[in-house]
């Protein structure tokens, strides 16, 4: 929250080692690529090229941004409160469903403005609603909202698989999918650009989640809840109510990032669509390091990577799976490096005595709680 | 619906069950271990896609069915090892890890399918069948679980091994004193990194001899995502079944049957979405966690590495 | 100390000069901070030495280096006249250091017979029934406080430390280390491992007891040493304190200790109110037959009730584990009760949480400081403001105003003397005394109505003890009520004006100021009849 000592130091390190962890990634995934026979430097180039130097790569990487944006904007939330919300994947499916079946039936009958605001309504709605089930069992039963939320991400994708080819599948095609919204009623575009506004959605979203932590009490309060559950508790703040807040939003925001992706790029829900980008907003939140502004570059960083891959596949004889390659590799060494940085510069087997007399001093007796 | 030879249907599904159970209880029962030494293992899911790519791959190859299981296991091994390293030595958070090892081995394990094998790999599956004299002529019973390869035999045994590890021996003493309050264990004298890394291993290559199961004792082939979130349910299964290795057994014999009533339903003729009831596994777990809310005690200090603020203070 | 003239030690063993232990030059810095400073200390087979100083002074960095937990960065360590280097608790273990920790190290889901065989096992398989055996015939008289298989959790703090203690001994230890031992002890408990320690001397075991509690030094110590600022600057052999005068002795270690400050004790303040003498003043506190569920469903607080009156500081003295802490939660609105009322200054708060409560004017001191009194990894400016969050003129309409923030941590932390270089500095980098500080800046900037400490001075030197004592007499004199809950004797006696002892759940006797009888009170501590 408040700074906590020398300003610029603590920016430029943090910077620096997340930057050393990407570019190790590159280098180790490249490594792989050799080994398999592959032109490493030729296919980075390639991506490189297309990517940024062209301009259908700028708008596509824009384009995939823009769900990865909104759900790395909720995950913050629920991350900077200390909630792991791994069910983004679930909630986002639950979000652009609805959407794909709400919108259809009201594309005709009213103006294209109220069409948009009613589907990110639905949206939010569908992300948020997915994600009150672990909400709930985490304040009432004190259940560990990964499992819960890892649990229904897998009942998402296939209650919406067995939704389209069921109950909302459109009669009038072969493939199992929703009905499609008219081109007219999708999201346009930025004008001058390719990319729909589904992306200065995701913008103002980081935006916002940036003014909530950095000036409002219900970000500071989120943050306490996220540091030390017993101190809020004991200074009186409504812990399950601010954990049940942090895990909707961003259920929320999961399921914006769904209607987003359902009204700009794809126009309707087809069979075991599974975009997942749960994992990878994880790692990019994670190489932000929980700041917001940082998401921004971020999430482009892993659009173009995305992008990438798929001009890889194509034309490198890459598979696809490499991303996911660099993607792990980056989220291991970044945490490497902050603990690195954690522990004022030192790794190695030693720590745990070295630490032993932080432990003397502050360490809980489970054994004094009262019984 | 008439003809069919009811006995031999029910047989041929318990059978499936059993089988199908096999991979999720001895991934499960790895990572008892490692969250009774309070290290929670979300890379479990990797750890069991690292082992069944490996384990075809490795069959495949040497044309060796023994191969591919010892390829698998030591794949899962190594990546036990990593995790270890990462976040006993290094201190790095443990749910972080967990992702990043299943994130990477996705990607790997699906990088090679693609590359080698064009997306699916077959291998060969060859054990030994072992019926037991007597016993596996019990109807329907019988064949299903007396009439099995030697290798579901052996994990079977594992479930008395586990318990045996955990309650009378001194490394099972170690490991619940570890998990519990590590503290306590460094001052008594216990190493208590070795002993993480010994949970860690051991789970590790629990769960690399799952998913090498998977795909030479079951499926026979691989591709890509074959794991479909086992190895996430084996990591509830072990909080469900509070880290006894007993419980764990008999819930993932649930969930083999609750797979196998797919199949079943199917050869009864009732109409179900397969989607529909692929979704009651998981469920099931919820459904499970909730009932048992109020008596599972977590080892308090699972998925800490020990001194709790310093590890949050990072997250600003 | 009345207990302190009960036991007389005895006379120092003829070989009492075999060295067990020696260290020299022991060196330790953290970061900036240097808690070790060329620090030499001899420990001797036979004899029971205090190792004395106040928080901060460097007595549990050297215990700990002693231990094997904390590697020195200078100096060397000597068992038996042979160097050797500690890199672990197991190495210490090894050379015959045992060492009883304050917090204790007991694995609460652990049986007795478990936690003490806990680490020393061989082979692969447990052999318990051996361990009894063995354990039978450790040290007659040492006899283990409950059933063997009793889980760690179940025993009483009296009953953990005898089995720490025994732990120890099971391993062979022939040096003990103690670290504040009697922290969480009865006066009789007290007794009871004096009695205990000095068996264990004359069987010719080296003691180092570290305290900060003087008398108890005195009571039963052959030598003393004192830190001060991580150095060792001075040593009371057995010659000298043998038949000296006690209260002589006790003003010079003082002086040593703090370099001449006065011993006045604070009950000297004049006070003018004495809240039996004021029947009208109004009870701005009032705990009507509370009962309240701990973890396992049984009451921890029983049919409990208690008024307090403005002006007045009522001491709650108890063994740890008693319901006092819980008592305090509730009325801060942190716990709930099954069954009776609280009233604050007139207005029902009973489990409308601690919102309510802070609202109408409850402050709570907890003793627990970095588990949940503050938040370890924030600024000193953001934990001053914990409690009101969104109160103007830190926050209007849920934006927050930080010069405001940081105003008020600057006049807090320059009214309370904290010593840290600013408010933006990370509150879990001070040091207990001043963290305690901050807790307490944050209550009383508040001005509560009723401020309840839970053992607010526990773990802190002379001079920040007194501070805080002054501070909760003058805040009383201001017209509040304070609860004091402690297990410290005479901290109680000398601000409170009334003495309550609770055990079991419920206040057993209650004693105004003038007729505090330490005796009794602790015997009643003990759950004697009342």
């Amino acid at each position: 929250m408040t700074s906590n000592g020398p300003g610029l130091g603590r920016v430029v390190t943090p910077f620096i080692s997340s930057l050393l962890a990407l570019i190790a990634a590159f280098v180790v995934g490249g490594i792989f690529l050799e080994a398999r026979g592959k032109d490493a430097l030729g296919a980075y180039w390639l991506m490189i090229e297309r990517g940024l130097a062209s301009p259908l790569g700028i708008s596509e990487t824009m384009i995939k941004a823009a769900p990865i944006l909104l759900v790395s904007a909720g995950l913050l939330i629920a991350l900077k409160a200390g909630v792991w919300n791994i069910g983004v994947d679930g909630q986002f499916l639950v979000g652009a469903l609805l959407v794909g079946v709400v919108t259809p039936a009201v594309v005709d009958d009213l103006p294209r403005g109220l069409v948009w605001l009613i589907a990110a309504l639905v949206g939010v709605l569908g992300g948020l609603l997915w994600a009150l089930v672990p909400a709930l069992l985490k304040v009432r039963y004190g259940l560990n909202e990964i499992i819960t939320t890892l649990m229904l991400n897998y009942v998402a994708v296939s209650l919406t698989a067995w939704s389209v080819k069921g109950p909302f599948r459109d009669p009038n095609t072969v493939a199992p999918q929703t009905v499609a919204i008219p081109r007219a009623s999708r999201l346009p575009d930025i004008p001058g650009t390719d990319v729909h506004v589904g992306l200065l959605a995701g913008i103002v979203a980081i935006v916002v989640v940036a003014l909530l932590f950095r000036s409002t009490t219900l970000g500071f309060k989120l943050w306490v809840v996220g540091q030390s559950v017993p101190a809020a508790t004991h200074v009186g703040l409504p812990v399950g109510r601010l954990t049940v807040f942090a895990l909707l939003a961003s259920g929320g925001a999961a399921g914006l990032a769904g209607a987003s992706d359902l009204l700009g790029v794809k126009g309707l829900f087809q069979g075991e669509w599974q975009p997942a980008y749960g994992l990878t907003a994880f790692a990019l939140v994670y190489l932000a390091r929980l700041q917001p502004l940082w998401v921004l570059p971020c999430a482009y960083l892993f659009s173009f990577l995305d992008f990438g891959g798929g001009v890889m596949a194509r034309s490198a004889d890459i598979p696809t799976y490499f991303v996911a390659m660099v993607e792990g590799l980056m989220l291991a060494f970044l945490a490497v490096a902050t603990a690195w940085e954690r522990q004022g510069g030192m790794l190695g087997k030693s720590r745990w005595r070295r630490a032993r007399l932080d432990a003397v001093e502050t360490s809980p007796d489970p054994a004094d709680e009262s019984t | 619906m008439n003809g069919i030879d009811w006995e031999v249907v029910l047989s041929v599904l318990l059978s499936g069950a059993v089988i199908g159970a096999v991979p999720l209880m001895v991934a499960a029962l790895g990572e008892a271990i490692a969250e009774r030494a309070g290290l929670l293992n979300l890379g479990i899911e990797g750890m069991m896609l690292g082992g069944a790519f490996f384990a075809v791959h490795a069959a495949a190859e040497t044309e060796s069915l023994v191969g591919g299981l010892l390829a698998g296991t030591g794949t899962g091994l190594a990546m036990g090892l990593l995790f270890g390293v990462l976040t006993i030595s290094f201190r790095v958070d443990q749910v972080v890890v967990g992702l990043a090892i299943t994130l990477f081995a996705g990607g790997l394990t699906g990088f090679l399918a693609r590359d080698l094998y064009d997306g699916h790999a077959t291998a060969p599956t060859s054990a030994p069948d072992l019926a037991i004299p007597g016993l596996s002529q019990i109807p329907v019973v019988g064949p299903a679980l007396f009439d099995q390869s030697l290798l579901v035999y052996l994990t079977w045994a594992l479930v008395p091994i586990c318990a045996f590890l955990l309650g009378k021996t001194r490394f099972g003493l170690n490991l619940r004193a570890v998990g519990e309050y590590p503290f306590a264990a460094d001052a008594a004298g216990v190493d208590v990194d070795r002993v993480r890394y010994a949970a860690i291993t051991i789970a590790g290559t629990m769960a690399g001899f799952a998913g090498a199961f998977l795909c030479l004792g079951d499926l026979s082939f691989f591709e890509p995502g074959i794991t479909v979130g086992q190895g996430f349910i084996a990591l509830a299964l072990a909080m469900v079944g509070g880290w006894r290795p007993y419980r764990i057994a008999v819930g993932a014999l649930v969930f083999g049957l609750l797979r196998s009533l797919k199949t079943g339903l199917g050869i009864a003729g009732v109409e179900i979405q397969p989607d529909f009831l692929a979704m009651i596994p998981y469920i099931g777990i919820l459904i499970a966690l909730v009932v048992l809310a109020g008596r599972t005690a977590l080892p308090a200090a699972l998925g800490m590495p020990y001194a709790r603020d310093r590890g949050r203070s990072e997250r600003e | 100390m009345t207990r302190a003239d009960a036991l007389t030690p005895a006379p120092p063993r003829a070989d009492q000069d075999e060295i067990a232990v020696e260290v020299r030059g022991i060196g330790k810095r953290y970061g900036d901070l240097v808690a070790n400073d060329d620090i030499s200390l001899t420990i001797r087979r036979g004899e029971i030495q205090a190792l004395l100083g106040e928080n901060g002074a460097g007595k549990t960095t050297l215990m700990n280096v002693i231990a094997g937990m904390v590697q020195p960065d200078a100096g060397e360590i000597r068992v038996d006249g042979a160097p050797v280097v500690l890199a672990t608790p197991r190495d210490a273990l090894r050379h015959g250091i045992g060492t009883v920790y304050q917090h204790f190290t007991l694995v609460p889901n652990l049986s007795i017979v478990e936690n003490i065989v806990l680490g020393t096992e061989r082979g692969i398989l447990l052999d318990l029934a051996t361990a009894r055996r063995t354990l039978d015939d450790l040290l007659p008289g040492l006899t283990l406080p409950a059933a063997p298989a009793t889980l760690a959790r179940n025993l009483s703090m009296g009953q953990r430390q005898r089995v720490e203690i025994i732990k120890v001994l099971y391993r062979g230890s022939r040096v003990l280390l103690l670290d504040e031992p009697t922290s969480v002890l009865t006066p009789a408990e007290v007794e009871g491992l004096f009695r205990i320690l000095l068996r264990l001397k004359d069987e010719g075991v080296a003691v180092l007891l570290i305290t900060h509690k003087l008398d108890e030094a005195l009571a039963v110590s052959d030598r003393i040493s004192v830190l001060r600022g991580g150095r060792n600057i001075a040593e009371l052999g057995p010659d000298e304190l043998a038949g000296a005068d006690l209260p002589a002795t006790r003003r010079r270690v003082v002086s040593l200790m703090f370099g001449g400050e006065p011993t006045e004790p604070v009950a000297a303040l004049p006070r003018t109110t004495i809240a039996d003498e004021r029947a009208d003043s109004p009870h701005l506190l009032s705990v009507q037959r509370v009962t309240s569920l701990g973890s396992h469903g049984a009451p921890v607080v029983r049919d409990l009730s208690l008024d307090l009156r403005a002006g007045e500081i009522f001491g709650l003295a108890g063994v740890d584990g008693n319901g006092q802490k819980e008592l305090g939660e509730v009325v801060a609105g942190q716990r709930r009760t099954t069954h009776g009322r609280v009233l604050v200054g007139g207005r029902e708060i009973t489990n409308h949480g601690v919102a309510v409560a802070v609202a109408a004017g409850v402050g709570y001191v907890t003793d627990d400081r970095l588990g949940e009194g503050c938040v370890a990894a924030g600024s000193i400016a953001d934990n001053l403001i914990l409690k009101c969050i969104d109160r103007p003129p830190f926050a209007r309409r849920g934006v927050l105003h930080r010069h405001a923030i940081d105003r008020n941590a600057r006049r807090l932390i320059a009214a309370f003397d904290v010593r840290a270089p600013g408010p933006a500095t990370r509150i879990g980098r001070l040091s207990g005394g001043n963290i305690q500080k901050v807790l307490l800046a944050r209550e009383l900037a508040r001005n509560p109505k009723v401020l309840v400490c839970n053992n607010p001075t526990s773990g802190l030197d002379w001079k920040t003890t007194r501070f805080v004592l002054q501070t909760l007499r003058e805040h009383a004199d201001n017209g509040n009520a304070v609860l004091l809950i402690s297990s410290e004797l005479d901290q109680l006696f000398e601000v409170s004006d009334r003495v309550g002892v609770i055990a079991a759940g419920q206040v057993v006797a209650t004693f105004p100021r003038r007729d505090l009888d330490a005796e009794e009170i602790g015997r009643l501590m003990l759950g004697g009849r009342p």
